[in-house]
């Protein structure tokens, strides 16, 4: 078995104008996915994401902050899961809700360091 | 999780919110309370709080002390004022007995007289129900536009006037209780009668509108005669909304529904609501609906329903609420009676062009006068005619199959 990290990308929900209704369906999709990798016993973390977010870059270390609502694309949040190979980590994320939101699975092995 | 929860949740939190910081804030209020529950809706992932209820609810009043202390610190800037809730005074609105009081306020800030009859119907659904622009116009089967000019006028009309998000006083309260009813009938309608593909929809429109009824019934002021039969005559109706659609979405009419599918407990809280009508001494339109459904509910089966006394019913309706409406309806009583004269005879005084959208109604039921009266080709032309005026699928469907059960029968 190996690790995989399925790590979640696409807008800001507070962008998308979803209804009191469509937020409740769509939370009760994601525990119905977070229950069935919980009696596969393939989870193994993940958390959601706060919006606020703080971008440093370059040598000179430019800080800027960014609101999510500015952004086409944010990470919203990420799972740890064991599988055999990506070809049964796909399967897993097959169940990922917000498909249909326009939101994107990235699928990656984490690498562990082998003395 | 309790079904429609975050929606009903919305619509209480805006009420409370409403009421401590006035309509004026009204847009802030709702964007405020969306954001509660997109928040919900990520921290909730991985793990359902005890109650789900308690946790918006203290999201909610967490929200409320922000938005004051924002409405305050701008206050402070202008005015040197202090003129907002205390933090205590928004505790005391947060008991159950007050959060029915402001979303009583809500419905009746809905109803106000000087809005828009169509848009008081969307506002209501917004603001009370929490439905989104969206579903409304879903639900609605109107434009997304139409939705948001509607509830944009609205809005913009409750500022302009300074309406008060108060319940109306003594001498008014009649009036505005009416309007109150005359909204939750036509919210309830569009879910009984739209024929919206989604079974769904039109349930929660339905379940909306007999919520919201309720709600008015549980307070003992605004107990009426009208408001229990209005409540009567949404159980009787809601108890056969299953049974008017088949599984491929075809409409199924009276005659041909399956009588034992009827939903017995609400047909019995419908009874009990009629029961508790006769304490009062108003009477309306809704007794006389509720009456007609009840002989139609009682009938053993289509062939044996009482129409004499459906008859008389509708005609009492005319006499208070004359439509031409009511006037097609008293002729397919008139024809099921086989007093085909008298059918001919409201056929023609009716002019389609009063019906305005619901014109094909008329040429349905000019056809079945024809059919039954043995002239086939015409009333083929005639379904022809209904056919090229709807609009609906599910409606021309019907028509459709019975455009081509007659030409089956004419070969």
């Amino acid at each position: 078995m190996k690790d995989f990290m399925l790590i979640f990308i696409g807008k800001d929900y507070s962008q998308m104008g979803l209804s009191p209704e469509e937020m409740q369906n769509r939370m009760g999709k994601w525990w119905g996915w977070h229950a069935k990798m919980e009696e596969m016993g393939i989870l193994k973390g993940g958390h959601a994401l706060h919006a606020e977010m703080r971008h440093i870059s370059g040598p000179e270390r430019v800080v800027t902050d960014r609101t999510s609502t500015e952004l086409k694309e944010i990470v919203g949040g990420y799972y740890v899961i064991a599988a055999k190979d990506l070809e049964e980590a796909s399967k897993v994320a097959q169940d990922y809700p917000d498909y249909d939101l326009g939101g994107t699975v990235e699928i990656r092995e984490i690498m562990y360091f082998e003395q | 999780m309790i079904d429609h929860l975050f929606r009903h949740q919305y619509g209480k939190m805006v009420s409370i919110l409403t009421r401590i910081f006035g309509l004026d804030h009204l847009e802030t209020i709702e964007d405020a309370v969306q954001d509660t529950f997109v928040s919900a809706m990520v921290k909730w992932r991985q793990q359902i709080p005890e109650n789900p209820e308690a946790w918006l609810t203290k999201a909610a009043k967490n929200r409320a002390i922000d938005l004051l202390r924002k409405i305050q610190s701008n206050n402070a800037r202008l005015s040197k004022l202090d003129s907002g809730p205390s933090a205590m005074a928004i505790d005391r609105l947060f008991l159950d007995n007050e959060i029915e009081d402001s979303q009583l306020r809500m419905i009746f800030t809905a109803c106000h007289p000087s809005l828009d009859p169509k848009d008081q119907i969307a506002f209501a659904l917004k603001t009370i129900a929490g439905f989104s622009t969206k579903e409304i116009a879903s639900a609605l089967l109107l434009k997304n536009e139409t939705v948001k000019k509607r509830l944009s006028r609205a809005r913009r009309v409750i500022k302009e006037q300074n309406l008060q998000f108060s319940l109306p006083d003594k001498v008014h309260i009649i009036d505005r209780l009416n309007r109150v009813h005359r909204v939750l009938y036509l919210i309830f309608n569009e879910g009984f009668h739209s024929n919206h593909p989604e079974m769904l929809i039109r349930k929660d429109l339905c379940g909306e509108a007999m919520r919201l009824n309720k709600l008015v019934l549980s307070k003992e002021f605004l107990r009426t005669g009208s408001g229990y039969a209005l409540f009567g005559l949404m159980c009787f109706q809601a108890s056969r909304l299953e049974s008017k659609v088949s599984e491929n979405l075809e409409i199924i009419d009276l005659k041909n529904q399956d009588r034992s599918k009827w939903y017995f407990p609400l047909i019995q809280l419908g009874n009990e609501a009629m029961h508790r009508s006769l304490d009062f001494k108003d009477h309306s339109i809704y007794h006389i609906e509720a009456a007609i459904a009840v002989v139609h509910l009682t009938a053993k089966s289509y062939e044996a329903t009482d129409w004499p006394k459906i008859l008389t019913l509708y005609q009492k309706l005319f006499d208070i609420q004359p439509s031409p409406l009511t006037r097609l309806n008293i002729a397919f009583i008139q024809l099921q009676l086989k007093n085909y004269g008298e059918a001919l005879q409201i056929l023609e005084e009716v002019s389609p062009q009063e019906l305005e959208q619901r014109a094909y109604l008329y040429y349905g039921l000019k056809a079945e006068y024809l059919n039954t009266t043995g002239q086939i080709n015409n009333a083929i032309d005639c379904l022809d005619q209904a056919l090229g005026m709807v609009t609906n699928n599910i409606e021309k469907n019907y028509l459709l199959r019975k455009k081509n059960s007659l030409i089956a029968l004419n070969n």
